[in-house]
């Protein structure tokens, strides 16, 4: 044990430098410094959007619409009706404002006669990101209310004895989610993207910590053996599966550490987005279904991830035996990589029981499929298929490491070499 | 006993090719052994498979009587070996490393820091063992390797070519080391190709060419045999008359 300690002492040592701390914390700030800057702009974009108002009809049925406009979430500025088009339009854009809408001469003439009438809306575009889609999005919403509002009033005129709403959505909708045997009264779209939102960073922090410790392991073997400390090392009067484990351990608490940076990154990053508002509704409708991870969630996706990261872990240990110097270990690690990545592009866009049985089967055989797996299916209850997930992967990387300490224990650690791209 | 290291009809292929050619030979307690050959000629291959590093394709190697096949764990305790052109843990400062390495051999902590006191001592690198080994120069690297070697007082070090690629004087400091180390009773089996260095520090070489030993014996006695000044000249007439 004594000797494990010193091992794992120095295997940290080696692995927790400056080149590796640096920029996992860099990545760390950088992630809450943009959520930050990412969260002020979303709240702006949903505070009242500016907008110039220009009413050029003198009934009262525009006048209730232009009074719509501005009770909806528009800061309204009313400019006089004898101002030119052109004139406008450089008002809305020096003001800042998002759009200029003009309110026709006969509009209530020609809803009145009746027919359909026109307003014109012109949408100032300063950029192309989210948020200033969000920004022009709170106008359509503001001329839909004040069409809805106008539709009402016609509809009293029209037809006094009826109830508008009726005409206009005579069916109703009562949304109702079932996740299992659990039901909720709450529109799915809501929960849907709530849970995304909340869960999406999973798969990219567990991609994140397999790459990163298989990376590292692989790197370390390759160092070693460039630097020749290996051959002391493996003539030292201790066990070779020591060296293995040691250097296992020491690769997986550094990821598990560096996950962890990267996750309290991650969540500064998406409240920062969301700005941690929340629907209560949403909230309790996910309590009632229990798409929440209850502490044996916790549990299996920890033991789910740790067994994975060995798994990863073993494999990357062989593949670094192959490795002359650690100019090699890139090409080498390459095929774990792209084990790694197949089950976390398929989890992060599809729903896996969605897929063929041949595609299925294909992807429930990489070990690497269950630790992505394992998050929504411990949302949707189904923990038994958690723990196959498990234990496949623990039968995995057994087979894995006991091949590692068998190359380990022999000469093979001195004599395997695969270097790409270099002739001697 | 007195035979430290008894190697016979030792053999290592790398698939098709044959690098070791059935050598033998033994080394009494201490002893400086030196293998002398050739880039190529198999020296670092047999140092490798008595370090327990490589194993045999054919052949018996016994240290301390002990058979290295049946025995592995506790030869590793017997020996050090240093190999050729190796480095250190860069981001280990030079007292962690020699601490690092004693204590995979000491059995506690007291014999932990014995090992320590002696490395440092002996490494010569002095304040300098406070720093990283990534700032160490190639010299300094190659005194701190083999402080470590020794430090553990191993029955037998094995040496892979000790000063290569040194200048004039850390080579000089380094046959210092070994010469005193072999004058307090460590046995010691090195790998060269710099004849001057042999013959200043072993009692007995092997000559070793294309996988064979052709010659052993003391320096003088070969100088002797072959009527030649000095081991260059015996080493090219012996290789010549043998193959």
């Amino acid at each position: 044990m004594r000797k494990f300690y010193i091992l794992l002492k120095k295997e940290i040592r080696e692995l927790l430098t400056l080149q590796i701390i640096a920029p996992l914390v860099l990545t760390a700030v950088l992630f809450i410094a943009i959520g930050g800057i990412l969260g002020k702009e979303q709240k702006k974009a949903q505070a009242p959007q500016e907008v110039l108002l220009q009413n050029l009809d003198k009934g009262a049925l525009s006048q209730t619409a232009a009074n719509i406009l501005d009770s909806a979430n528009l800061k309204t500025e009313t400019i006089d009706p004898s101002v030119s088009l052109d004139n406008a339009l450089n008002q809305a854009r020096e003001g800042n404002k998002i759009a200029l809408l003009v309110i026709p001469a006969d509009f209530e003439n020609k809803l009145l006669a009746p027919d359909q009438k026109s307003i014109e809306v012109y949408t100032i575009i300063r950029g192309f990101s989210i948020t200033s889609g969000q920004k022009y999005n709170a106008v359509v919403s503001a001329v839909e209310l004040m069409n809805r509002g106008i539709s009402n009033i016609l509809l009293a005129k029209n037809l006094p004895t009826v109830n508008p709403d009726l005409i206009k959505s005579p069916v109703r909708v009562n949304d109702f989610l079932v996740v299992g045997g659990k039901k909720a009264n709450i529109n799915p779209a809501l929960v849907m993207g709530f849970v995304t939102q909340q869960t999406m960073f999973i798969p990219i922090i567990l991609f994140f910590v397999i790459v990163f410790a298989s990376q590292m392991i692989a790197t370390a073997i390759a160092t070693e053996k460039e630097n020749k400390t290996l051959e002391t090392l493996l003539t030292t009067p201790v066990d070779r599966r020591l060296i293995v484990i040691s250097k296992m351990t020491a690769a997986g608490i550094v990821a598990l550490l560096a996950s962890l940076i990267y996750l309290y990154g991650f969540r500064s990053y998406m409240q920062g987005i969301t700005g941690g508002q929340v629907i209560s509704a949403v909230v309790e409708a996910i309590k009632a279904l229990g798409l929440t991870f209850t502490p044996l969630g916790y549990v299996l996706l920890g033991i789910s991830l740790f067994v994975g990261i060995l798994a990863a872990l073993s494999i990357a240990l062989i593949l670094g035996a192959f490795a002359e110097d650690i100019k090699s270990v890139a090409g080498l690690t390459a095929p774990l990589m792209v084990l790694v990545a197949i089950p976390y592009f398929l989890t992060l866009f599809l729903d896996v029981n969605s897929l063929s049985p041949i595609l299925r089967y294909i992807t429930y055989a990489i070990p690497f499929s269950h630790i992505f797996l394992a998050a929504p299916n411990i949302f949707l209850g189904n923990y038994l298929a958690v723990v196959w997930g498990i234990l496949y992967q623990l039968v995995f990387f057994l087979v894995f490491a006991m091949l590692a300490a068998k190359i380990f224990s022999t000469d093979l650690i001195m004599t395997l070499k695969l270097n790409f791209g270099k002739k001697k | 006993m007195n035979t430290v290291l008894n190697v016979k009809s030792l053999e290592k292929s790398y698939g098709n090719f044959q690098a070791v050619k059935g050598i033998s030979f033994e080394i009494s307690k201490g002893e400086i052994f030196a293998l002398i050959g050739p880039n190529g000629a198999g020296k670092s291959t047999t140092l490798k498979m008595i370090a327990t590093l490589l194993t045999p394709t054919k052949g018996n190697i016994e240290v301390f009587g002990l058979d290295l096949k049946s025995s592995l764990d506790r030869i590793r305790g017997l020996i050090s070996y240093l190999p050729e052109d190796s480095g250190a843990y860069k981001n280990l400062k030079g007292s962690e490393y020699l601490r690092f390495m004693a204590g995979l051999y000491a059995k506690d902590v007291r014999e932990e820091n014995l090992y320590v006191e002696k490395g440092i001592e002996l490494s010569g690198l002095g304040d300098r063992l406070q720093e990283k080994a990534a700032t160490y120069s190639k010299g300094m690297v190659r005194k701190l390797l083999l402080a470590r070697t020794v430090m553990t007082n191993p029955k037998l070090a094995i040496l892979d070519e000790p000063t290569s690629g040194l200048d004039v004087v850390n080579a000089l400091e380094i046959r210092k080391i070994i010469k005193n180390l072999a004058k307090e009773g460590m046995t010691v089996l090195l790998s060269s190709h710099n004849m001057l260095e042999i013959e200043y520090l072993s009692d007995r070489v092997g000559f070793i060419d294309n996988g064979k030993i052709h010659e052993i014996g003391t320096p003088a006695e070969l100088k002797r045999k072959y009527k030649k000044e000095n081991l260059e000249e015996v080493f090219i007439a012996a290789v010549k008359e043998t193959k």
